[in-house]
């Protein structure tokens, strides 16, 4: 092409920075230096720490993300996900108007319609459901998001009991764990503290977030000693002052024995423990059988690192953490695990302290008050409330939930909407999944691409992008709190609507319009009138946050302070746990070992994208063009595997072929493959067909106490195709 | 009134505290329309040892900004040239695509460009820097690895660390005088 057409071009298109300004830029220093343009204040998407960003416009097209750093809480910071924002809006795959399925289920044959027909179409299906089934005939589920709380609402305006949030997908075991223990769920003051254990969390890896930009500068500048536990060799073992390849489901025995150590050295916070706690004398029983011999025959870790690791950390004293952080449940006893760390942590007294575990505090603001509904009648489906007392009824519980609904059970549930939520790829056993959509006589889904879910609805609803909404104000707990608002940047380019006005729009149909009568604008407005700073509203809009940068200790160390748990104080023994007929104190029992020929299938993220979704972004593509199965050299030379090879994955719950990776950095008795990948979504064009998804190969488990699912427990066989 | 003194722009990198996040490449290749395929900046990846004694170095790179840039000197047309600044750029109008300076360069910072059949380079994101503010990669940068300055400035953070810490340059023995810092 032509040079001078082509610039042409681009400068007609309002692309390419860098062409439009390179008169500028390279004008021998003869451009005038103009004023930094201050881009429009709104807070990311991307993932669940929701950083806040400064977006760049220029002609109606935002051409850059860049940090705020007027938010404590993202660090001044935006990874690589932040930055390629910009190209899920201008996607050319993107979902660009409603869609109604005209050929079979997934066979992509789909009929673009007007929002009116959509919406009449699936509210006529959602009637039909609740007429025949009644509303609790319709399940609705979601991940998090600025405004999954309207689609929530529309569930239970309808009348569902069935609202089905991603909890226990994620982080339920963890969180109802230090909720057992302390009333609440802390964060980690990783910035000062001085000893860090983590299990797992792949916090330099698999997410980005304040904790890992605190831990890095701690690490390396030599701040704090951090020692990681993980089967694999991630980014996060590489920058570890001591990694140890721990045999997988034992952290528990690990922890234990650390406990043993600082009980029966004495090494323990007995000032704290007598004032604040319950239950330290049985505790001190409870791990006496838990040595680090014992130990190490467990976990594969010598003995002597395990009593050495226990008496740094409680030298380290309230500035020690074990990390809990985000992880997924992987195992069974999960919560237990998690318990355990709660009282490590609850021992050596760094609770409300610099450098420990601290309640989160939150910025005030404003409710806004929409007309309330009645409960539902039915019960819910999962039957949370019965098999998981503790766990979160409001949330429920995906796995079981899955087994109930197949087996048509306490009741049918023959429709569900799904926001922003790709249940085929995250959720385990997607083979059953499919099953579960199949039994359905209607499925909707909201979303901003073709996810594999959404491949195989009835009706797609085109979400717009963040950049081009504005949301609710959002509370983000935590040390350095903050509120932030998400406003809209530029308009929607393609005939997309927000959350909200989908909701709006089936309400409008199901005769539901009163719960919904309001604007995004009225919702904000409300919310913005009690944030702790003047003009809240305007405030928002011109910063995008307002934060507390002082952290504050101590504020629950008060002779008044009543803990919300059953006794007042920090339940390291747990009455409420023994009255639902679980341990009181964390027991350990081995987990099963993969028997001889077959392997332990490790998952795990990587922060150029958010779990399943995001690999389609081509700037975020390019660094992970396909997954592949780790393999530990010595295995794979038994097997006879070469890197590159394509292998065949095989469990009780599925089969995939993937390319191998033969490497030092696992345990031979593990395989890893990397989420997101293997889509069956054509739409998702440069991850469709390319590698495989663990989803597939992953079957049913969950924690016994949380109900979350677990992660871990699948066991495959290898062989070269 | 004197023109004040030229300033001099270089970059430190903490390379211990890089977790191959991606964040730098991204950002700029959103900030400067970089194609696909093609890079102004990397991360330079170093596996060793066996299970379980491993070892990885992530070392990011982009073009040096050399005291002595051998891109510039084998340049035909005067297109690579060298601003009082050190920043060291690519004219696109008077660049005929010959690629000696691609072989010239010892550190693999440029490459041709598809899209506008120029020579491409990191430019240290010289449009940000004339506004004040910092290179792409600089600000984005999530465990805060790269320092961006002045190293005429005494009182910059970055002159505080060159004078603080020990540091290398990568190949030194070419002679270009290379301007990328890296600390130990």
């Amino acid at each position: 092409m032509d040079r001078r057409l082509f610039l042409q071009m681009v400068g007609a298109g309002g692309l390419a920075a860098t062409s439009i300004a390179c008169p500028k830029f390279f004008g021998k220093g003869k451009a005038a230096a103009a004023p930094p343009p201050r881009g429009i204040p709104t807070t990311c998407e991307l993932c669940p720490n929701k950083c806040s960003v400064l977006a760049m416009v220029e002609k109606g097209k935002v051409h850059k993300l860049n940090p705020n750093p007027e938010n404590p809480k993202s660090r001044n910071m935006l990874c690589a996900r932040g930055n390629a924002a910009i190209q899920q809006v201008y996607d050319p795959d993107r979902l660009k108007q409603p869609l109604i399925r005209v050929g079979a289920r997934g066979e992509g044959k789909w009929r673009p319609v007007s929002w009116d027909e959509a919406f009449d179409f699936a509210a006529g299906k959602l009637a039909a459901t609740k007429a025949k089934y009644g509303p609790e005939g319709t399940l609705w589920s979601s991940t998090e998001g600025f405004q999954e709380v309207f689609f929530k609402n529309l569930g239970m305006a309808f009348g569902s009991p069935n609202i089905l949030r991603h909890p226990s997908l994620c982080l339920a075991s963890v969180n109802l764990a230090y909720s057992m223990t302390f009333g609440t769920v802390p964060s980690f003051d990783l910035q000062n503290a001085k000893y860090v254990i983590m299990a797992g969390a792949n916090r330099f890896e698999s997410f980005i977030t304040p904790d890992t930009m605190d831990l890095i500068g701690g690490v390396m500048e030599r701040k704090a000693k951090f020692v990681y536990l993980d089967p694999r060799f991630t980014v996060t073992a590489s920058k570890a002052d001591e990694w140890y390849a721990i045999k997988p489901g034992t952290d528990l025995a690990f922890i234990l024995a650390m406990i043993h150590v600082i009980v029966r050295e004495e090494r323990y916070d007995k000032v704290f423990l007598d004032q604040w706690t319950v239950g330290f004398d049985k505790l001190v029983d409870h791990v006496a059988p838990y040595t680090p011999d014992w130990a190490e025959k467990e976990t594969g870790i010598p003995s002597a690192d395990i009593l050495r690791i226990a008496r740094e950390f409680a030298d380290a004293g309230h500035r020690a953490v074990f990390y809990a952080g985000r992880r997924s449940s992987w195992y069974q006893n999960d919560f237990q695990m998690r318990r355990a760390q709660a009282i490590l942590n609850c021992i050596v007294g760094n609770w409300d302290r610099e450098g420990g575990m601290v309640p989160n505090r939150k910025v005030a603001k404003g409710e806004f008050m929409f007309l309330p509904w009645d409960d539902p009648k039915a019960p819910r489906v999962d039957e949370v409330e019965k098999n998981f007392p503790l766990a979160s009824a409001k949330d429920g519980v995906y796995l079981p939930l899955r087994e109930n609904v197949l087996k048509g059970v306490p009741y049918p549930v023959k429709a569900w909407m799904i926001y922003k939520q790709d249940p085929l790829n995250s959720v385990p056993d997607q083979g059953k999944t499919l099953k579960m959509m199949e039994g359905m006589d209607f499925i909707g889904v909201v979303d901003i691409a073709m996810s594999d879910t959404a491949w195989f609805a009835d009706v797609v609803f085109p979400e717009s992008h963040y950049l081009e909404r504005t949301d609710p104000i959002e509370v983000m707990p935590g040390i350095w709190p903050a509120a932030v608002l998400r406003q809209q940047v530029v308009k929607p380019i393609h005939d997309t609507k927000p959350c909200l006005e989908i909701a709006q729009g089936l309400a409008k149909r199901l005769g539901l319009s009163d719960y919904f009568d309001y604007t995004i604008d009225q919702w904000v407005e409300a919310e913005a009138k009690e944030l702790p700073v003047e003009n809240g509203l305007e405030h928002m809009k011109k910063h995008g946050v307002v934060a507390f940068s002082e952290a504050k200790y101590g504020t629950t160390r008060n002779a008044a302070q009543r803990f919300v748990t059953k006794s007042g104080k920090i339940e390291i023994f747990s009455e409420r746990l023994a009255e639902a007929g679980h341990d009181p104190l964390p027991v350990y029992a081995p987990p099963q070992q993969p028997p001889s020929g077959r392997y332990r299938m490790i998952l795990g993220r990587k922060a150029t994208m958010t779990h399943a979704a995001l690999a389609n972004l081509p700037w975020l593509h390019e660094h992970n063009p396909e997954n592949d199965l780790w393999l530990n050299h010595d295995e794979a030379a038994r097997l006879g595997i070469r890197t590159g090879d394509l292998v065949r994955v095989t469990s009780t719950a599925g089969s995939v072929t993937i390319k191998a990776r033969v490497t030092e950095e696992i345990r031979p008795d593990c395989v890893f493959m990397l989420h997101g990948f293997g889509k069956k979504s054509p739409w998702l064009r440069s991850v469709y067909n390319v590698g495989a998804a663990d989803s597939v190969l992953l079957e049913t488990a969950w924690d016994k106490v949380s109900g979350n699912a677990a992660m871990h427990e699948t066991f495959v066989n290898v062989v070269r195709v | 009134m004197a023109n004040p003194a030229p300033k001099r722009y270089a970059m430190v990198l903490d390379s211990r505290k890089c977790i191959d996040c991606k964040a730098c490449v991204v950002a700029c290749k959103a900030e400067n329309d970089v194609p696909l395929g093609v890079f102004r900046n990397r991360i330079n990846v170093e596996r060793e040892g066996a299970f379980p004694r491993l070892r990885v170095s992530f070392d990011p790179e982009q073009c040096h900004h050399c005291d002595n840039p051998s891109c510039v000197r084998v340049c035909p047309t005067g297109a690579s040239l060298q601003r009082e600044d050190g920043i060291v750029l690519v004219t696109e109008a008077d660049c005929i695509g010959c690629k000696y300076c691609i072989v010239a360069c010892p550190y693999g910072a440029r490459f041709f460009n598809e899209e506008t059949k120029v020579v491409d380079k990191c430019t240290f994101c010289a449009h940000r820097v004339d506004r004040g503010e910092l290179p792409a990669c600089v600000e984005t940068c999530p465990s805060k690895v790269r320092t961006f300055g002045d190293l005429t400035d005494p009182a910059s953070p970055l002159h505080v660390l060159l004078s603080s810490r020990r540091y290398r340059v990568l190949k030194p023995q070419t002679g270009n005088g290379p301007q990328l810092y890296y600390l130990y």
